[in-house]
């Protein structure tokens, strides 16, 4: 099956709001389709209805599956430092919770979407949903690693490591920003591929972020400090949220290349 | 991403399979069944070959070899090993790419259809695996490149042609590996979680330790490669790594077509291929842990504590250079800067001066001297303590091994490096000097505060180097713009970071750290005419020397004068300050880790 063909409820073009078409007459290829006009804020009422739903469409085998890999890589590590004396740092805490990332790639992924923007709900209502169901995995899953990197340091050598505030900034940056990169392929030809393509993406972010000299100065520690670090990743985690929100409005899958010249009615134009 | 979707269900698969043939091994025997093997596997190698995360891949590997290598001294012995690395990365590449490909079928809820053709599930298992020879292209073109990229760059030694094969092997297992999870696993997040496993297992350096980490797929960050002065035989230990790589292949494969095949006798067949391969494996694992023969080990530490031994000796403009075998195209490097300061030096020192390559060795290293009594080891401990370099000699300008960079600005700052030494050298300013004597006798590089052979000394580096003047200037300040603030015996000192002073390109240590005021006069003597401070420089020698003579007395002797000074003083309280000191403070006991001691100051 070639999923890389065009969707049906592709936005063949522009049009002014509002366009009126009838039911008699089909939208042409330059005619928007309008969904009926919902009253506003009516759907809230449906919404402790969809809480079932919601939780039984999430996909929660993928996301424990990376949530609790990353942590058992960790708990090998950690029991490997305990015989080697080496204990765990935040380095591998960091390193452990992409696994987590990489099953939240694949959490905002909106099933049956033609159906879902035939109901009166919002389409993104699964998905913001599904993200918020998320967020007590990520947080238990984040705890936990926390945990065990504290169990491999041994007693006498505790004291006040390094601050934890500025992880928890760049996990939560982590997280929003695989959010919105999913959110964003979910609205491009590549949705049925999801979070094959942004897990690679976001890793690549990742490791930019940490890596090139021009981003480490304000996104590490040193030459940064700690609050400057966790200001800047707060920061992003901000706009990357507003960009899972922008992206889950849109109803449309987008395409690079201009459907109108492929269509008869382009070519005829053209 | 081609390898994913959009492949054929079965291209050429008109020639049908005998019902009940499971693909496996029937499908081999018969030439009328391989056919459609073989045409699958040129799709699927095709698709693979264009595959956007194979080709992503490709370039992350190829960064992740080039910060491996970076502009590190390239000796063939570690670049082959790092190489491999690379090849990991793209490996892990290929294995999410195979794992999406052969999971295609069941992930996209086409099982029956697929089913309902003439080509049996093994068949296309077997189609896979085959085409993972679409992966080839990309490894060969990484490891090409990198090759041609080393090799330019004049590498010492020569490339193994085992340890290069081991890193192609290890893209083809990873693809095999992905075939594997894939017939069982169709999600997309199982191959991920793989590739990232893949990544990890061999990327942090918790999961293995001492001999273990040979087991690895490919280990990189714990051995000492880069500080030998030759190949060390069974370190790493190629030949049973690339066999334990072709037994991961096998076993993959083994259980990609086991999981596929529906016939009770292409299981047990299977099974058995299985058995074999871990057998293989095991094997592998055992020649890996085997202990580095004592006679090597006696011959590489005999070689580092005792490096006359083996080393050649060659005079260039009084100076001695000795070097290993091997290393002698570095000659023109070192020598250059060397006697370019040397060339303005009127009276040399009575003590000649002598570069000396030494071995950066580390022992005890379990990875080096597993399997070894512990008597044996501390022999070895002993005999590398006395080496040359461990300790700072006056006369004696020491280069670890691998340390002094191939190409680009390191290689200038290392040049520049050496070219101050020199000039410490012939100014008589001492390596080090007794500090700290509150908390015992510690050795740390003293600093010339006010000492006019000190900026005479910055200024003949700078003549023989020619380094950019936005690099000399950036070194006044840190990188928050704030002024580099040193604290010594005698108090606060406005200092410069001399370009190069972080890198660890001489043993033990770094020329000391240099005052902004030396710097500042030295860039003031740049700026007039060479031939008119050479003058002034030679006829005052004797007093130049002299450590009381002040800068202020240079200053006015070449007839300009002094530049200012920034006031040193500390920018707030506390932290801050402290983390400008302990960036300065780089010599032995004076590392970042260590007590904050001022340095002397240079009194002889």
């Amino acid at each position: 099956m070639d999923t890389t063909q065009p969707s049906r409820h592709t936005r063949v073009t522009a049009q002014p709001a509002g366009t009126p078409h009838s039911e008699s007459t089909p939208p042409g290829p330059d005619q928007r389709f309008t969904p009926p006009r919902r009253p506003r804020l009516t759907w809230l009422r449906a919404l402790p209805l969809l809480g079932r739903p919601i939780a039984w469409t999430m996909p929660w085998p993928t996301l424990l599956t990376g949530c609790v890999a990353g942590t058992l890589f960790l708990a090998i590590s950690a029991h490997v430092a305990d015989t080697s004396n080496r204990p765990l740092d935040q380095g591998d805490v960091r390193v452990a919770f992409l696994a987590a990332i990489a099953a939240l790639a694949f959490a905002p992924r909106t099933q049956f979407r033609p159906l879902s923007l035939a109901t009166p709900v919002p389409a993104w209502v699964a998905p913001a949903c599904h993200l918020l169901l998320a967020v007590p995995v990520l947080a238990l899953t984040c705890l936990v690693q926390l945990r065990i990197m504290s169990h491999t340091i041994p007693l006498h050598t505790r004291g006040p490591g390094p601050a934890l505030y500025p992880l928890l900034a760049e996990l939560t940056a982590w997280c929003a920003g695989t959010a919105a990169a999913a959110a964003w392929v979910d609205r491009s030809r590549y949705a049925d591929l999801g979070g094959a393509i942004v897990v690679p993406v976001t890793f690549a972010a990742i490791a930019l972020a940490s890596y090139l000299p021009v981003a480490a100065r304000f996104l590490a520690q040193p030459p940064a400090t700690s609050h400057e670090v966790t200001i800047t990743w707060y920061v992003i985690a901000l706009v990357a949220l507003a960009l899972t929100c922008l992206a889950m409005r849109d109803r449309w899958h987008r395409y690079a290349r201009d459907v109108r010249r492929r269509s008869p009615a382009g070519r005829s134009r053209s | 991403v081609t390898a994913t979707e959009g492949g054929p269900a079965l291209r050429g698969a008109n020639a049908a399979v005998p019902a009940g043939n499971d693909g496996w091994p029937g499908v081999i025997a018969g030439s009328r069944t391989r056919r459609p093997v073989l045409s699958l596997a040129r799709w699927e190698a095709s698709l693979l070959i264009r595959s956007a995360l194979v080709l992503t891949g490709l370039l992350a590997g190829g960064v992740t070899t080039w910060i491996l290598i970076g502009p590190a001294e390239p000796l063939w012995w570690n670049a082959a090993w790092k190489l491999g690395f690379g090849q990991l990365v793209l490996g892990a590449a290929v294995l999410a790419a195979a794992q999406l490909a052969a999971g295609r079928a069941r992930r996209n809820g086409m099982a029956d259809l697929y089913a309902s053709f003439p080509a049996t599930a093994g068949t296309r298992t077997l189609g896979h695996l085959a085409g993972l020879a679409g992966a080839a292209p990309a490894s060969l073109v990484l490891l090409g490149a990198t090759a041609a990229v080393v090799t330019m760059r004049g590498a010492v030694g020569s490339p193994s042609v085992a340890t290069l094969a081991g890193g192609l092997l290890l893209v083809i297992a990873s693809g095999a590996v992905g075939v594997a999870i894939a017939a069982r696993f169709p999600h997309p997040l199982a191959g991920l979680l793989g590739a990232l496993a893949l990544i990890l297992s061999s990327g942090t350096n918790h999961i293995g330790s001492g001999a273990g980490i040979w087991l690895l797929p490919w280990e990189w960050s714990q051995d000492q490669l880069s500080s030998l002065v030759a190949p060390l035989a069974g370190y790493p230990p190629v030949g049973a790594h690339v066999l334990e790589l072709a037994g991961l292949a096998a076993l993959a494969a083994a259980i990609a077509l086991a999981a596929t095949a529906s016939r009770a006798r292409a299981r047990a067949g299977l099974a058995t291929c299985g058995v074999a391969a871990l057998a293989v494996i095991c094997l592998a694992g055992v020649l890996q842990l085997r202990p580095i023969p004592t006679a090597e080990l006696n011959h590489l530490v005999s070689g580092a504590a005792n490096p006359a031994s083996v080393q050649r000796c060659t005079t260039a403009s009084g100076v001695r250079y000795c070097l290993y075998p091997g290393f002698s195209r570095q000659l023109p490097s070192l020598a250059a800067p060397v006697s370019a300061v040397l060339a303005h030096v009127p009276v040399r020192p009575g003590q000649p001066l002598t570069v000396m390559q030494v071995s950066s060795l580390y022992l005890p290293d379990s990875t080096l001297t597993h399997g070894h009594p512990r008597r044996q080891v501390s022999r070895w401990e002993a005999q590398l303590q006395q080496a040359p370099g461990t300790t700072a000699s006056v006369s004696h300008i020491y280069l670890p091994v691998g340390s002094w960079p191939a190409v680009g600005g390191q290689l200038a700052d290392a040049r520049f490096d050496v070219a101050l030494a020199a000039a410490q050298w012939a100014l008589r300013i001492p390596v080090q000097a007794i500090g700290n004597p509150t908390t015992g006798p510690v050795y740390l590089p003293c600093v010339a505060v006010d000492q006019a052979r000190e900026a005479i000394a910055i200024w003949l580096a700078i003549l023989a180097t020619h380094p950019p003047a936005g690099e000399l200037q950036a070194g006044l300040t840190a990188p928050a713009g704030r002024p580099l603030v040193f604290r010594v015996s005698t108090g606060l000192v406005s200092v410069w970071n001399y370009p190069g002073w972080a890198g660890s390109y001489l043993a033990p240590a770094q020329p000391g750290p240099q005052t902004a005021a030396g710097y500042l006069l030295a860039s003031a003597m740049m700026r007039l005419p060479e031939e008119r401070v050479a003058h002034v420089v030679a006829a005052g020698w004797r007093r130049w020397l002299d450590v009381r003579t002040t800068d202020a007395e240079l200053a006015a002797a070449l007839g300009i004068p002094m530049p200012s000074v920034p006031v040193p003083q500390l920018p707030g309280a506390g932290g801050r300050a402290r983390a400008v000191v302990r960036a300065v403070n780089t010599g032995p006991g004076g590392g970042p880790g260590a007590p904050d001691v001022p340095n002397p100051v240079c009194t002889s």
